[in-house]
């Protein structure tokens, strides 16, 4: 179907008419039939053939896990720390963050530049991510360079020595960076959300601002390192044109005499999560437009209802299809864009809608949002949503494999929450599982209570915020409340 | 036109270990890159490409319509037409070409450069006719409804404005850009003002694209998990009777006069902090010129150890942030460094560190351990670009525009390995002068 007041497409070829006729193969003026409709897809089957992830033990806890991807000549090394922002002390946190940034600066013989310049000899870099439950030191280096890369890794991590200088210079970088992130609304609105959702439990030590960098001190960072820098507690993955077994000797020649207890890391109960009408403002004076998230707790990745939630999701606002996009933007004119997400941890996950709208808008935009994440728990979704939301999820799979970064973080998740293989190649098996009764379930068990919502705007745009709700909780942009807002009720 | 037999290329990459560092034992071949290559009879350049590692495949489509065919007065216009692309065809509704591809869970984008607007999709290897039922529909019969012309214009400039809110240095760069390359048509930005967007008129939009987005001007590259004679049955269904246009001209070369010494301008910014774009211009630039360039970018600032990174962030901790790019435009490219300070002084300080840095490239000799390492991490990021389809398939398009040969691409990473510190040095001496330098102060508030 063309749209209303469109031409003919061949009148807008006019110029090129009397060449196309000449040379067209057949009537010029009609189009072939089987440009009317899409065609369906190549009968053949699409299988998800993924490497296997070998996973093994050392004699001192420490596990190997090798997937060989052949076709291009590097290798990723990784080392994956059972520990991450969580598993930091209530009273300093950020040093899980801080002690894996301290690795690769500096061992009792060899300084920071030395180890720098050692690594990047070898055409490599080490990148350092620290999530809330681990840490993965990364290095992403030519196949040939990789004994070399063996060694390093092993040089800088079991020889690590953290030392006041070394420690100044990764305060400073890690408070700029912590510094910059607050101009980012979306940072801005997530780190409130987290810190809001996780009050009082463990997690809530992941979401610092960079007032608490300056407190940790080289004591801190030995503390936690000796502490969770154990082979019981780590992993080596290797993936790439290997060969599996040479690797698994690589590693325990390397690796193998490292020794040291696994700490004791039960996983902390799921955080109850929020069961009221909740809005929260964060003041961002530069931030142009009002950006808003509402969410809440749910499930663990280990949950039967996984599956089930991740399907919810992409009907809710997984594209721009989606009924939020659809809505906020589409119908209503409100929102730039209107999606949602999840997050998972060892402990739980998160879901959230985050949508960037005008800042008039923001009032009804919110309501909007809690009105389509209700009507996902109330109705079920229709045959015709759950199995398009099922082709995107099942479609779209491979392409978080295909890069080397992509494979290797989902290979490094997959090891350090021991995943089942429903999380690899089995995915689009538990997709195809999923129906609309299941995706009702999930959503009545999991979207019944209520979201909180977190939106972040210019301190002008709050009058517009009251103007649809009674309260509104106002902090400031580290997070700190500063009051609450009434309707009726001046400042 | 007579349909060109197939060519089959076969790239192997044979990687010899750099001295310096210790390779463990010889580095095997990468696995052979191979391609198809043809043209359709309507003019249509076809290049195919197999990789069954995953259910995926990759189309993109190139058109020799980026913003030097633009006329004066039509800066926008090569921008506009590139989101119109996505406006609805004879047989998809509007804004439906993305919606047919998230439906089946791909991913789409697409972009306009100084020579190019190129378009693509990654999907699951068997909705490979769908990306080519979508593609072709719009090369042959896109819908220019002034409705959507008029949404699309005030999307793309309210999406600028809110851009230009929410960065205070997204401005800058364009800016930096039309000092750099002054000749109007290789320095214009994609939407300038945005005056010269609004007004463009229904005819000129429609000639645009009747003058450009056709297949005689095109380029369309498949890499992925594909049969490559279903692929080529499906290319040939597709856009075998997509019309020609009349014949394209050449692009026109860049004007460009050498001022007498380097462009120094200031420009405010709205935020703290002070900083500067910087950059180099090489014109003429020989094609065989670009190997030392890419080297030389690694060598002063890729990697925390690289010269410029290692003298203005690690060492002298000048810089809050630092970055570098080669920008290449047809037959004039250049080096831009992008630098961020906490105050005036701490800039200043900057943009002599980087010009004494540079005059040392001139003076003293580099040492073969300092090339091979710049090398070493671009072999190894010029490999990683292109394990993917998608990097693959950039590639390809690149190459098929550059109008090179596809059979001598094998060769290419072999180019870059061979460069030496004589050839880095030489070109540093040839183009890093005063008058080739061109700079952009940000004042912070």
């Amino acid at each position: 179907m063309r749209p209303a007041g469109v031409p003919p497409a061949r009148t807008a070829l006019a110029a090129a008419a009397v060449l196309a006729a000449l040379w067209a193969p057949g009537p010029a003026g009609a189009q072939e039939r089987f440009r009317r409709t899409p065609p369906p897809p190549d009968p053949r089957p699409l299988e998800l053939r993924l490497p296997a992830v070998e996973r093994t033990v050392l004699p001192n806890g420490l596990t190997v896990a090798v997937a060989v991807r052949p076709g291009v000549p590097l290798v990723t090394l990784q080392l994956v720390i059972r520990a991450g922002e969580a598993d930091a002390p209530p009273e300093r946190p950020a040093v899980a963050t801080a002690a894996a940034r301290l690795i690769g600066r500096g061992t009792k013989m060899l300084s920071a530049d030395y180890l720098q310049n050692s690594i990047e000899a070898i055409g490599a870099d080490l990148r350092v991510t620290v999530l809330m439950d681990y840490t993965v030191l990364t290095m992403h280096v030519l196949e040939e360079y990789l004994d070399r890369a063996f060694y390093l890794l092993r040089l800088i991590t079991l020889e690590a020595l953290f030392t006041e200088r070394e420690l100044g210079a990764v305060r400073r970088t890690l408070y700029w960076e912590l510094f910059e992130r607050k101009k980012d609304p979306e940072v801005l609105a997530w780190s409130q959300l987290l810190r809001l959702l996780f009050a009082g439990h463990a997690y809530a030590t992941g979401t610092y601002a960079e007032d608490v960098i300056k407190h940790i001190t080289v004591r801190d960072v030995t503390a936690f390192y000796d502490r969770f820098y154990r082979p019981g507690n780590a992993a080596v993955l290797v993936s790439g044109p290997v060969d599996a077994d040479t690797v698994r000797q690589r590693v325990e020649g390397h690796f193998g005499a490292w020794a040291g207890p696994a700490p004791g890391r039960p996983a902390a109960a799921r955080p109850p999560g929020n069961d009221r009408e909740r809005i929260c403002f964060v003041e961002s004076p530069d931030a142009p437009e009002a950006t808003i998230f509402a969410g809440n707790v749910i499930m663990d990745s280990y949950d039967p209802e996984f599956f089930p939630f991740l399907v919810l999701k992409q009907i809710l606002g997984g594209t721009t299809r989606a009924r939020l996009f659809m809505n906020l933007r589409e119908t209503r004119g409100y929102a730039y864009y209107a999606f949602s997400e999840t997050e998972f941890f060892r402990s739980c996950g998160v879901y959230w809608a985050r949508a960037r709208v005008r800042p008039d808008s923001v009032g009804p935009a919110v309501r909007e949002i809690l009105r389509e994440i209700s009507a996902m728990a109330a109705e079920p979704a229709s045959p015709a949503e759950i199995e398009e939301a099922k082709a995107f999820l099942i479609g779209n799979l491979p392409l978080r494999f295909e890069t080397a970064a992509g494979f290797a973080d989902w290979m490094a998740r997959y090891v350090a929450l021991s995943l089942d293989d429903g999380q690899w190649d089995r995915g689009p098996e538990r997709f195809q599982r999923v129906d609309a009764g299941r995706v009702w379930e999930t959503a009545r068990r999991h979207l019944g209570a209520k979201p909180l919502v977190v939106v972040v705007g210019r301190p002008d745009g709050l009058p517009a915020l009251l103007e649809a709700f009674d309260a509104v909780e106002v902090y400031d942009a580290a997070g700190a409340l500063k009051y609450t807002a009434r309707k009726g009720v001046g400042p | 036109m007579k349909r060109t037999a197939a060519l089959l290329v076969f790239f192997a990459f044979s990687f010899a270990a750099a001295p310096g560092v210790p390779a463990q034992g010889p580095a095997p071949a990468s696995p052979p890159f191979r391609v198809q290559d043809y043209r359709l009879r309507n003019g249509l350049r076809v290049v195919l490409s197999e990789d069954a590692r995953l259910p995926l495949v990759t189309v993109a489509v190139a058109y020799g319509a980026g913003t030097l065919r633009e006329k004066p007065g039509q800066e926008g216009l090569a921008y506009l037409l590139e989101n119109l692309m996505f406006q609805g065809s004879e047989n998809v509704p509007p804004l439906q070409h993305v919606g047919f591809v998230q439906k089946v869970g791909g991913e789409l984008n697409a972009t306009t450069t100084v020579d190019k607007a190129l378009f693509y999709e990654t999907l699951p290897a068997n909705y490979l006719a769908l990306a080519l039922w979508l593609e072709s529909d719009r090369m042959r019969s896109l819908a220019l409804a002034p409705a959507a012309i008029e949404r699309t214009r005030t999307d793309l400039l309210e999406a600028h404005r809110s851009r230009q809110a929410a960065d205070p240095f997204f401005g800058t760069f364009a800016a930096f850009d039309s000092l750099l390359f002054p000749d109007d048509l290789y320095g214009r930005p994609l939407l300038g003002t945005g005056d010269g967007l609004m007004k463009l008129s229904e005819p000129e939009i429609a000639a645009f694209r009747r003058a450009y987005y056709v297949p005689n001007n095109a380029a369309l590259v498949i890499v992925g998990d594909i049969d490559a004679g279903r692929a080529r049955e499906l290319v040939a269904r597709y856009f075998e009777t997509v019309p020609p246009g009349a014949d394209v001209p050449t692009p026109p070369r860049p004007v460009f006069d050498r001022p007498n010494d380097a462009v120094v301008r200031t420009v405010p910014i709205g935020t703290d902090g002070a900083g500067f774009h910087m950059g180099y211009r090489f014109f003429p630039f020989q094609p065989g010129e670009i190997y030392a360039l890419r080297v030389l970018e690694y060598l002063l600032a890729e990697g925390e150890t690289s010269r410029l990174r290692d003298r203005l962030v690690r060492k002298d901790r000048l810089a809050r942030h630092f970055s570098a790019s080669v920008d290449s435009r047809l037959s004039i490219a250049a080096l831009k460094f992008f630098c961020l300070g906490n105050n005036r002084v701490m800039a200043d300080r900057s943009q002599r560190a980087i010009l004494s840095e540079l005059d040392k490239l001139k003076t003293n000799a580099i040492s073969m351990d300092e090339i091979n390492r710049a090398k070493r991490r671009f072999k190894r990021d010029y490999l990683d670009r292109l394990s993917t389809n998608l990097g693959r398939a950039l590639f390809l398009v690149d190459a098929a525009f550059s109008g090179a040969p596809l059979d001598d691409l094998g060769a290419e990473l072999d180019r870059y390995l061979g460069v030496g510190p004589l050839s880095v040095q030489a070109f540093v001496a040839k183009y890093f002068i005063p008058q080739n330098r061109v700079v952009l102060e940000l004042e912070g508030r």
